[in-house]
């Protein structure tokens, strides 16, 4: 199984501290191993069909492809996880540099860097940490307001070939500073190309600083997509996130919040919409470190087919945490007989005075409301599209981007043709 | 002769295993206006449902023709096509999907199946503000939510913009007073009026008499038991109205 560390040139082997990270990424990776049945984070995302490929690590970028977004933004963008500077278009005057380069040349990274994401707990994340070199850094200084989205774009061009790529990702917000972050994951060619995107993101979010961070998760239908997000808040920082993933066999998206600091306040959204034999996890886990500091989760899937949804929302409230209020609610809409879902909520609740709550609910569509949309003409197919539609409208008229709201929302009509 | 619009013959119908409609007979011609009258707990709001092609209930023997097609072997959305509407007693709350949303994508449905071109947004919203007028119907409440937090009276008064604008050629209006106020029961019956053009067909279903003296019926029939007992023309009503159901149950 560890045919997954292979000898590969990387770049900035020259700098021994680059090579110590990877060095350890790669022990601990060998030493976990994929996470197996009996692991409890992954308990109900399985990864056999995963484990029983053989991945060759990507080392070319291929032709590039420019993906477009129908909003202005800047982009940094990745084939097959390598950094495309012909189809980027970075901002002057931000730090918005491609990984390796900022390695290099940006000691100040090395604050950031491989800080908040544990390779000894995250298998994944060792995974990605033996192979540092490509992502992108993001530093918004002090006091500067970013409106302009910048869009991180991964398209991978499918083949039969399984390849495997690693991003790293570090976004760093000063006091006071905002920014929008799109992380757009896409492929083009074989749709059953079935390759491993294994991303991490270390966040990290000053006192006031505000960072909206959207994601679409949009991979080849045979794809793995692995990643994992772990945000540092400060006092009264805001991180809104929402993770849409449609695409995908086995794609797991993970959050880890930490709120440091008294008024900081995170909220995870997120939608899943799935077919096949698809198995597609959300995991979060919000960390309330001090006083008054506020979580909200909405969770919402849509679930046809032989597929599987997963999702395991922790959250703690440390003894200090008071006044602290974190909820949660995930909500599923099964389609077909053989559609599941599997939810782990957990509470840790070790202080006194907070508000807490968390709630679950699956159902089907409603035959009243089918009924009645059939009964004016409506075709049974089209009625269950609405329907469809007016239940991701709750989460995704969450997106205060009109633009980026509205690009998602089509996204989410588009899978079902 | 012509062929009538609707004709139901010898219906045998129930819910669950519970029997309730047993040999039901009714025709009804292009442009005529019948009203179907009968106690709480009788069976009309089946009989529509069933006509509609709601799922749930079984059609033990008889028949429906519509137009001289058989009905029963239609989906829901091929009867609403082929020009049959109900106004529901219930009108269904549907929240994420505005009104003006699901009444585009009624009519365009419909249209479609006539081969009739699609309408585009801005030619709909022009007719739906137009007929929304004339039932008291604001924009706003045509952007909301369909029926969601609608009062009683507006629902109903929903239900009737949208047989405006479907224009069907056979329409039940299922209970279309009840928990209408005096205003808004003459507001939803110039509605119903409006469409009475002498081609369109109806069934007006209601509890009381009251609905009929605004929206005068051609006939009447009182249905008791799962069946229609009696028949006859507007004076019908008048007389259950003084003698109540229990008499017509009696005389069978
Ligand atoms: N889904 C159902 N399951 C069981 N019984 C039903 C159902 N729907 C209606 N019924 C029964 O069928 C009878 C007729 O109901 P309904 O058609 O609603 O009457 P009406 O509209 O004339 O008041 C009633 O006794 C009612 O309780
Ligand atoms: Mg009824």
């Amino acid at each position: 199984m560890n045919n997954l560390l292979q000898n590969v040139k990387l770049l900035g082997s020259e700098s021994p501290w680059l090579s110590r990270l990877r060095q350890s990424g790669s022990s601990a990776f060998k030493e976990q191993g994929f996470p197996s049945a009996k692991t409890e984070a992954w308990k109900y995302t399985k990864l056999r069909e995963l484990k029983s490929k053989d991945f060759i690590i990507s080392q070319t970028t291929s032709d590039t492809t420019a993906i477009e977004l129908p909003f202005d933004c800047y982009k940094i963008c990745f084939e097959n996880g390598w950094f495309c500077p012909s189809s980027s278009n970075l901002p002057q005057g931000v730090e918005v540099i491609p990984l390796i380069e900022a390695i290099l040349f940006h000691p100040e990274l090395h604050n950031y860097i491989c800080k908040l994401a544990n390779i000894n707990t995250h298998p994944f994340v060792a995974l990605n940490q033996a192979y540092l070199q490509e992502g992108v850094f993001i530093k918004i200084e002090k006091n500067v307001n970013i409106k302009k989205p910048l869009a991180i774009i991964s398209h991978t061009e499918g083949s039969d070939i399984n390849l495997l790529f690693n991003l790293r990702n570090i976004i760093v917000l000063d006091e006071n500073s905002a920014a929008t972050v799109v992380e757009y994951h896409t492929y083009s060619g074989d749709t059953k190309s079935g390759y491993l995107a294994n991303i991490v993101n270390e966040i990290y979010l000053a006192s006031n600083a505000n960072l909206q961070h959207y994601k679409v998760q949009d991979e080849a239908f045979k794809a793995n997509h692995i990643a994992f997000s772990a945000v540092s808040q400060n006092r009264c920082s805001k991180y809104q996130s929402f993770c849409l993933q449609r695409g995908a066999n086995i794609g797991r998206n993970e959050t880890l919040v930490q709120l440091k600091d008294e008024g900081a306040e995170t909220e995870i959204n997120a939608a899943y919409l799935m077919d096949g034999w698809a198995t597609l996890d959300t995991t979060t886990n919000v960390e309330h470190l001090a006083p008054h500091t506020y979580s909200h989760q909405l969770i919402k899937g849509v679930v046809s087919g032989n597929a599987k949804g997963v999702f395991q929302g922790k959250i703690h409230i440390a003894p200090n945490a008071i006044g602290t209020e974190g909820n949660q609610l995930h909500k599923a809409l099964l389609l077909s007989d053989n559609a599941e879902v599997d939810v782990k909520p957990e509470l840790e609740i070790y202080a006194d005075d907070v508000k807490c709550s968390h709630g679950a609910a699956s159902g089907e569509l409603d035959e009243e409301q089918l009924f009645y949309m059939r009964s004016r003409g409506i075709g049974i197919e089209e009625a269950k599209q609405l329907l469809i539609d007016a239940y991701l409208d709750e989460i995704t008229t969450k997106i205060d981007n009109e633009k980026i709201s509205q690009w998602i929302k089509l996204i989410t009509q588009e899978n079902r043709k | 002769m012509t062929t009538p619009l609707l004709e139901i013959e010898d219906l045998y119908a129930g819910v669950c295993d519970k029997e309730i409609i047993k040999g039901f007979n009714l025709t009804i011609n292009e442009g005529e206006v019948h009203a179907l009258m009968g106690p709480n707990g009788a069976g009309k709001s089946t009989l529509s449902n069933i006509l509609c092609g709601k799922e749930g209930y079984s059609v033990t023997s008889g028949s429906i023709r519509f137009k001289g097609k058989n009905l029963l072997a239609m989906s829901p959305e091929e009867r609403a096509r082929e020009g049959i509407f109900l106004a529901m007693q219930y009108p269904v709350e549907i929240p994420g999907v505005p009104t003006s949303t699901f009444l585009k994508h009624a009519v365009n449905s419909i249209r479609k199946y006539q081969n009739l071109p699609e309408l585009d947004t801005m030619e709909f919203i022009k007719m739906l503000r137009e007929e929304g007028r004339k039932l008291g119907i604001d924009a706003d409440m045509i952007k909301r939510s369909l029926n969601v937090g609608f009062s009683g009276g507006e629902k109903k008064r929903l239900e009737t913009l949208q047989m405006s604008i479907l224009k069907p050629s056979f329409a039940i209006l299922d209970e279309a007073d009840s928990g209408l106020d005096i205003d808004a029961l003459k507001v939803v019956s110039d509605g119903v009026n409006a469409l009475r053009d002498g081609k369109r067909s109806m069934l007006v279903i209601t509890h009381y008499q009251r609905l009929l003296n605004y929206v005068v019926p051609d006939f009447v029939h009182v249905y008791a038991d799962g069946k229609i007992v009696k028949s006859g023309g507007k004076d019908l009503a008048l007389e259950l109205e003084e003698k109540g159901y229990a008499e017509f149950v009696k005389e069978k």
